[in-house]
């Protein structure tokens, strides 16, 4: 019997049973080979399996099919409906007994999809793919990125915000939370969800780390304009726990025009910051950063404004714009405006008189919202505690870290630091 | 491809729902291999991002757009025009370009929906924002007439100085619930209580 044939039987025969499939799974493993050297005669084969009921063996001769390697590669017209119908019909528990063939196989339509120039056919194929093998919405699969990616591409960036609300705690490969929160950042601040782009871009740059890599660079540079529109500052120093690579080597590696275009935002003067821009243009356009270091320039007038409603009760739109560099009371108001409807800052203008009264956050905190926003904060904290104390109990008990601590005690004995309390009364 | 259930969605007036039913339906066809851009109601998805406030992808929407779409189809360039400026905040401008259109019959329903959802909700920025205003500025935002705009606000107990031209504007109190159920009590105080032991 031909060895291709024998198999189909045996993904026929053994799809029933969890220990059948767990049979079928070692004979799979062991005919890998043999189904990639016979990749050109798998065509036929897809179409006699189910992909619902054989899921498993349905994977391993769709990962041998679509191969990069395989002497005549099918058609990318032909593979992306084949892996789109698989994903949506494919059974959960089949898939993931082999999770990184399912990983390679979506990682191939998701380069198909590209090479089509159609990025958008594969966003909603992935993020159904990803939620199959996610175990459960804390694990960050290597798809995430993959997913994300096909979203900038295809300019979905709604449907990339739906996966990043999911808090992350389980992480397969550094590099899946790396590129995960890097192209995250990029959805948000394509959707000007400023402060969530800021708080992924800074998991990217505080991730432990044990060599220098671009993405963390890259998202250093954005980390550092985002801070900037933001915030309105940036402070050049990173958090203790932060890589040792990271405190040295980010600042040197961005230091021109990144850095410095934060020295020249902290003068406070737009007709310098926008000088600099013009004359890093090129830097930043070929490093596609320009449109966000536009928005840097933009956001200082607000910065500006902001600042005189920490000085003045009132002020007129005349010396507004005087003193934030606009060309006119009336373009100043609109600025004013704006950042009222932004709840940026709370003020009443006063057409009559010229004047802009700026008033303090009318918010009391004592409305029944409030109160539910709050008690919603203290849950959430509550149960990232208990998470956390979790997994230190978790890691105290790992025997990976006891040997390593064991091993520093004897260097460092205890009792040699032991010093007697001199202050005890 | 198969519109019924937006058709469905406008048909009852929830204009808000429509974004995501179309977000949703064009990833499915769009998955599925068929070519949709011909037939894709581009003026309506772009509308309905519009509705929900959410310029910025009505902006990537359009980014994706086919050109030869674009120039075939006049109704969605002037449906985008609202969006630019919707976008430059330029309020006068918006009710320029829902005017500066005939709008078709499937789009008209829409059209004024928003129109009168984008002037109340300037009305209340007015509100927030202004103490006194021009007769000739308030018309400007609300997109009518001097005196139209003066019987609207007159409406809202505004009152109107006609020497001077200036509307003085009346704020309205806020009403909110604080009231508070009394399990939010005990909950505060269970916290306390595990905090301080």
């Amino acid at each position: 019997m031909d060895p291709l044939e024998a198999i189909v039987a045996q993904i026929q025969g053994l799809s029933s049973s969890s220990s059948d499939i767990a049979r079928l799974h070692t004979i799979l493993k062991q005919s890998d080979d043999s189904l990639r050297s016979d990749s050109n005669r798998l065509s036929p084969i897809l179409s006699l399996i189910d992909p619902s009921i054989h899921s498993l063996g349905f994977l391993y001769i769709l990962d041998a099919f679509t191969a990069p390697s395989s002497s005549n590669q099918p058609q990318a017209e032909e593979v992306v409906p084949i892996i789109t119908r698989f994903i949506s019909a494919c059974s959960v528990e089949q898939i993931r007994l082999a999770p990184e063939k399912f990983v390679s196989v979506c990682k191939r339509l998701k380069d198909q999809v590209m090479l089509l120039e159609a990025p958008l056919r594969g966003v909603a194929p992935l993020l159904t793919a990803l939620r199959k093998l996610q175990v459960s919405s804390e694990h960050l699969t290597p798809l995430h990125a993959e997913f994300l990616l096909l979203c900038l591409s295809a300019k979905c960036y709604k449907t990339g915000l739906s996966i990043l609300d999911d808090d992350v705690f389980e992480v397969d490969h550094p590099r899946d939370l790396y590129l995960y929160c890097y192209y995250g950042g990029m959805i948000c601040i394509g959707q000007k969800r400023f402060q969530k782009a800021l708080d992924l871009l800074h998991n990217v740059v505080t991730a432990p780390m044990t060599m220098m890599n671009a993405i963390i660079i890259e998202a250093y540079k954005k980390y550092i304009l985002v801070s900037l529109i933001r915030h309105g500052q940036f402070s050049t120093s990173l958090p203790k726990y932060c890589s040792q690579l990271a405190q040295r080597n980010l600042k040197v590696f961005c230091q021109s025009p990144y850095m410095e275009i934060a020295h020249a935002y902290s003068t406070g003067k737009v007709a310098d910051l926008e000088a600099f821009l013009n004359a890093h243009a090129d830097k930043f356009e070929s490093e596609n950063n320009l449109g966000l270091a536009k928005q840097v320039v933009s956001s200082m007038y607000k910065r500006n404004i902001q600042r005189l409603t920490q000085t003045y009760l009132t002020l007129s739109l005349e010396d507004i714009a005087n003193t934030v560099h606009l060309n006119s009371a009336k373009e100043a108001e609109m600025h004013v405006l704006q950042m009222i409807q932004d709840g940026d800052i709370y003020a009443t203008i006063n057409q009559k008189d010229g004047m802009v009264r700026f008033l303090e956050d009318p918010e009391q905190y004592k409305t029944c919202e409030m109160i539910e926003h709050i008690d919603s904060s203290i849950q959430r904290i509550m149960a990232l505690s208990r998470k956390l104390t979790k997994s230190d109990e978790q890691i105290a008990c790992d025997q990976l870290y006891l040997s390593k601590v064991g091993r520093e005690r004897q260097r460092y004995d205890f009792d040699d630091y032991d010093v007697p309390q001199k202050f005890n009364i | 491809m198969d519109l019924s259930a937006v058709t469905a969605a406008l048909e009852l007036k929830s204009y808000n729902k429509v974004a995501d039913i179309l977000d949703n339906l064009m990833l499915q066809v769009a998955a599925d291999g068929v070519a949709f851009h011909n037939d894709w109601p581009y003026a309506i998805h772009l509308l309905s991002h519009f509705y929900v406030h959410d310029i910025n992808s009505a902006r990537f929407l359009w980014k994706t757009i086919p050109s030869s779409i674009k120039e075939s189809k006049p109704e969605i360039t002037a449906v985008w025009k609202i969006g630019q400026q919707l976008w430059l905040r330029n309020y006068g401008g918006v009710h320029e370009a829902i005017r500066g259109y005939e709008w078709s019959q499937e789009l008209q329903g829409f059209i004024s929906a928003f129109s009168e959802l984008y002037t109340k909700e300037v009305f209340q920025l007015l509100v927030s924002a202004y103490s006194t205003i021009s007769i000739e500025d308030a018309a400007l935002f609300l997109g009518m007439s001097k005196d139209d705009a003066t019987s609207y606000v007159l409406q809202q107990c505004w009152t109107v100085d006609s020497s001077s031209g200036m509307l003085t504007v009346k704020k309205q109190p806020v009403v909110t619930e604080q009231k508070l159920d009394p399990r939010k009590l005990q909950q505060l105080t269970e916290y306390v209580f595990h905090l301080e032991h």
